[in-house]
């Protein structure tokens, strides 16, 4: 450890740091443009440079290594100045159009001119023109205007995805950063460009112009598209807006996580958010006949019609579909309730289809929680029909990925055979034509509980947003069941996921807690 | 006329070969230095000459051999800097004509002290006639035995290569001159790590100018003192200063460090053409801060022209008579460091083309009040802001310019009312 003074404040930090991390650990800001902890310090924004005793000249806070006893100066009037000189380059041929712009509400640009320059400008010249709505990428728009030269997307292209679509063009005042003979940008981690673009001149195309940075909120949740379990942002709607706004989410950002995924997130989970809103089952649905169901009445409706089942040891004539979309918690409890104390044996799994994995974060498991469901016991069996009893009463399938990936022909046959056909799913399909009861559940982002990722890692998650209409999340409907068939097992004392994750690690080594 | 070291064969004819070059005692000093002398006695012989670069920067050469790390398990570099550009210096083009093999043997002097094995000349793009010239040299090196496998029987090896630039100013910057010897685009690199340790292809690595390996051989063969002797104690040898501007008599001139300003331009270089005013100098290439024509009385070495606010830089002496209108030189250095600016760092990037938007708008008549503070202001923001020296080389003869002839800039000014 080496002791250095940062405005005059004692701060230990670990040898061989720079300047900007310590500081950063002790909570002092340093403004930065260039800088992204992902990449090598390149030194040329210019923005964080601070004074160091003894040095004469100004020191760059993102490149120069702590020595004991160093003291060094974040703000003092020097430093100040050389930043509000660098903010004044910087703003000399940046347009003026804020208003307009993504960016404005979580641009450093604009964070840094209001901290440290609201000055005049005395740019008494003719800005440069340049390109201002360029497409890069299918999803990314090019702004060369509002473009500061922090080569960060340049970077990012060379060291992360290797893909190199970038380069900087040109010099002096009229370098740019583009991408080479319009060959657009075609990668899987391309949004990353306009997330890590500190100013506004990469945007998504999928965000520009839909809402404004400073009317959406911000919730930490685990991206559920592949095994991976990246880390992400939910960036929803809190506010009153003048027009009603058709979606709550509005984009999805990575969030940090050196475990996972680092500082970035696929194109796949970025762009997949459309299905927190979009054709939504907010109803529970008897098509039977009309009785309105409510909760208080189709929970001991099918517990009544699964006692039956159990009492007259009828196990068999259940069958269950699930999938790993669902939580470890959600199938600890199907495990107990199902498996262990109704002992039924036609358990399939119905996933998406794998895709292709990348070696960069995607892998080719497309839910996130296979390796939860393998640890918890059980063996993932796909869905065969013809394995699927004849005697079949009661068929309860989670999700409805069985569109799409069956001839919808076929399911219907099959379906017909069946007496009663449960569905609980957060969306709306063709599926739910042929079944009797259907109970709308949650998706990830509103509910809580933990997934394992490829990698055995178990990321518990918290909800960001609220449940839609009356749907319920699958651990809540699950207890409720359980209780009403009188199920063996201490459901009572099951009050929320993060008590049946304690408890299933008692039950399984896997998932006992690792200190 | 003073004593010719570096430029003793100028006048004779075919001096560039090697077959008159050793006729003239040429090749001398590798024998001396391969076969009588170990690597650490060369260095310390250098470290006592003083020999301080001769590229702009000054640093001296054997503190910077000293820097090399003595046991890697990396292969080492000499890159020869023969980019040239700083606007005023054509010196070491006139080395590399007329004497060819005296820099050879300064690079193979130079590589044997240091340990390397494989040299780069990083040559200008617009010098394709003289990079001929060394590629002929150096085949008849090869050719002699004394680059290749075993130079002299001494078990030393060193290649020589010469590379040519593409005609960017910021490739003279050594990490820029790196960077595009590597194949890249030439923007200087971030320091430290320093060349001395990660310098080309990761590997520590020397990089001097042409007239500084040039002077390697004289100090080996005739020693530090008599190299300290030729010029000053602490900044030993000869100049070549390169005379340009409105003189009677430009070219280059081969004087001992320390020769009055005033005796290069009024004795040397023959005084004011057609017998004009004197005006200002720049005495170190374009980005040394000007010097008025009461300011001429100055030793030219580092020193003396550091405490006269100024540099001695790559040599080069432009000078500047009564009719030149210093609007125009401004505009002109503008213009220079606007255009060669490589463009990442902000300050250099953007401040560089601000200054030349205000100077070309006050040369087209539409100066304003304030301009001339505005540009005081900018190049002060540029002033030690930049990452590389190119941000330092714009604006110390900006701010020069500015403000010793601030009355006539503003005469533009008010001149167009």
């Amino acid at each position: 450890m080496v002791k250095i003074f940062i405005d005059e404040k004692p701060v230990e930090t670990k040898e061989g740091a720079t300047i900007f991390k310590a500081a950063q650990e002790a909570g002092i800001p340093i403004p930065h443009l260039c800088y992204h902890p992902a990449f090598e310090p390149e030194g040329t924004c210019r923005m964080c440079l601070v004074e160091i005793e003894g040095v004469p000249k100004l020191e760059l806070a993102c490149s120069t290594q702590v020595r004991e006893g160093m003291k060094i100066f974040t703000r003092n009037e020097r430093v100040v100045e050389a930043r509000k000189g660098v903010l004044e380059f910087l703003c000399a041929e940046h347009p003026l159009d804020c208003p307009i712009c993504d960016q404005a509400g979580e641009c450093k640009l604009q964070d840094y001119y209001e901290e440290y320059g609201l000055f005049d400008s005395q740019f008494r010249e003719v800005k440069e023109k340049r390109r201002k709505k360029a497409q890069i990428a299918k999803n990314l728009i090019h702004d060369q205007e509002r473009c500061v030269l922090c080569r960060r997307c340049v970077r990012f292209l060379r060291e992360v995805t290797g893909t190199r679509e970038m380069g900087v063009f040109e010099r002096g005042n009229h370098t740019e950063v583009n991408i080479l003979d319009e060959i657009n940008i075609d990668n899987n981690y391309s949004g990353n460009l306009a997330e890590i673009c500190p100013v506004g001149a990469i945007t998504d195309s999928d965000f520009r112009f839909k809402t404004r940075s400073w009317f959406l909120a911000e919730g930490d949740s685990i991206c559920p598209h592949c095994s991976r379990g990246c880390s992400v942002s939910i960036h929803y709607n809190s506010a009153f807006h003048r027009f009603p706004v058709p979606k709550r989410v509005f984009r999805v950002n990575s969030r940090t996580n050196p475990d996972i995924n680092g500082y970035w997130i696929c194109d796949i989970g970025r762009y997949a958010y459309p299905y927190i809103d979009k054709n939504r089952c907010d109803k529970i649905i008897f098509n039977n006949d009309n009785t309105q169901l409510s909760w208080e009445s189709a929970i001991p409706l099918i517990a009544k019609k699964m006692r039956r089942l159990k009492d007259m040891d009828n196990t068999s004539h259940l069958a269950i579909i699930m999938n790993t979309w669902l939580t470890n918690e959600e199938l600890f409890l199907l495990k107990k309730l199902f498996v262990d104390y109704f002992q039924a044996e036609n358990i399939f799994f119905v996933d998406p289809p794998h895709g292709e994995a990348d070696d960069v974060l995607l892998t080719a498991e497309r839910t996130p929680n296979r390796k939860g469901a393998v640890e918890i016991g059980f063996d993932l069996r796909p869905l065969d029909w013809s394995e699927l009893s004849g005697n079949t009463d009661i068929l309860l399938i989670f999700g409805s990925f069985l569109t799409g990936q069956t001839d919808s022909g076929e399911v219907k046959t099959h379906l017909d055979k069946i007496e009663t056909k449960i569905l609980l799913t957060p969306h709306s399909s063709d599926l739910d034509a042929l079944m009797d009861i259907i109970l709308p559940t949650a998706v990830i982002p509103e509910k809580s509980g933990s997934l394992t990722n490829v990698d055995g890692i178990v990321q518990e998650f918290a909800p960001v947003l609220e449940g839609i209409g009356e749907s319920q999340p699958e651990w809540k409907i699950l207890i409720d069941l359980a209780k009403l068939m009188n199920a063996d097992f201490s459901v009572k004392t099951f009050t929320s996921p993060a008590v049946i994750l304690e408890e299933m690690g008692k039950e399984i080594a896997f998932f006992k807690k690792r200190q | 006329m003073a004593e010719k070291l570096l430029t003793k064969l100028f006048d004779v004819e075919n001096a560039h070969t090697i077959d008159i070059y050793i006729q003239k005692n040429g090749y001398r000093a590798i024998q001396k230095a391969l076969k009588e002398m170990t690597p650490e006695q060369i260095l310390e012989e250098v470290k006592a000459a003083n020999l301080r670069g001769r590229g702009g920067a000054g640093f001296p050469a054997g503190v910077k051999w000293g820097f090399v790390p003595k046991t890697v398990d990396k292969p080492k570099y000499l890159c020869v800097n023969a980019d040239e550009g700083e606007p005023g210096t054509f010196k070491d083009r006139y080395i590399m004509t007329h004497n060819p093999h005296l820099l050879l043997e300064g690079i193979i002097i130079s590589s044997y002290c240091v340990g390397i094995h494989t040299a780069y000349i990083y040559i200008r793009g617009e010098y394709e006639v003289i990079a001929l010239r060394l590629e002929e040299a150096i085949a008849e090196a090869y050719a002699k035995g004394y680059l290749g496998k075993d130079i002299l029987g001494s078990g030393f090896d060193l290649d020589v290569y010469v590379h040519r630039g593409a005609g960017a100013y910021i490739c003279g910057e050594e990490t820029a001159l790196l960077e595009s010897l590597e194949g890249k685009r030439g923007n200087p690199r971030l320091k430290p790590p320093f060349p001395a340790s990660i310098g080309l292809f990761k590997c520590p690595t020397v990089i001097n100018n042409i007239e500084t390996l040039a002077n390697v051989p004289l100090i080996i063969l005739n020693g530090a003192d008599w190299f300290k002797q030729k010029g000053l104690p602490k900044d030993g040898g000869t100049r070549i200063f390169g005379v340009s501007g409105m003189v009677a008599k430009p070219g280059i001139y081969e004087l001992p460090i320390g020769t009055p300003l005033k005796d290069i331009i009024f004795e040397h270089a023959g005084g004011m053409k057609k017998g004009k005013k004197l005006k200002a100098v720049i005495p170190g290439g374009m980005s040394a801060p000007v010097l008025t024509a009461d300011e001429i009385n100055v030793a030219m070495d580092f020193d003396s022209l550091v405490e006269a606010k100024s540099m001695l830089g790559s040599g080069a002496i432009i000078v500047i008579d009564q009719d030149t209108s210093m609007l125009e030189v401004l505009r002109l250095v503008a213009k220079f460091y606007s255009h060669e600016s490589c463009g990442q760092c902000t300050p250099c990037r953007i401040g560089n083309a601000w200054i030349r938007k205000t100077v070309d708008r006050m040369a087209n008549g539409a100066g304003q009040k304030g301009d001339i503070d505005n540009i005081i202001r900018v190049a002060s923001n540029i002033l030690g802001k930049t990452l590389c020296p190119l941000g330092d080389a714009a604006a110390m003869p900006i701010l020069s310019i500015t403000q010793k002839f601030r009355e006539e800039l503003e005469s533009h000014i008010k001149g167009q009312g």
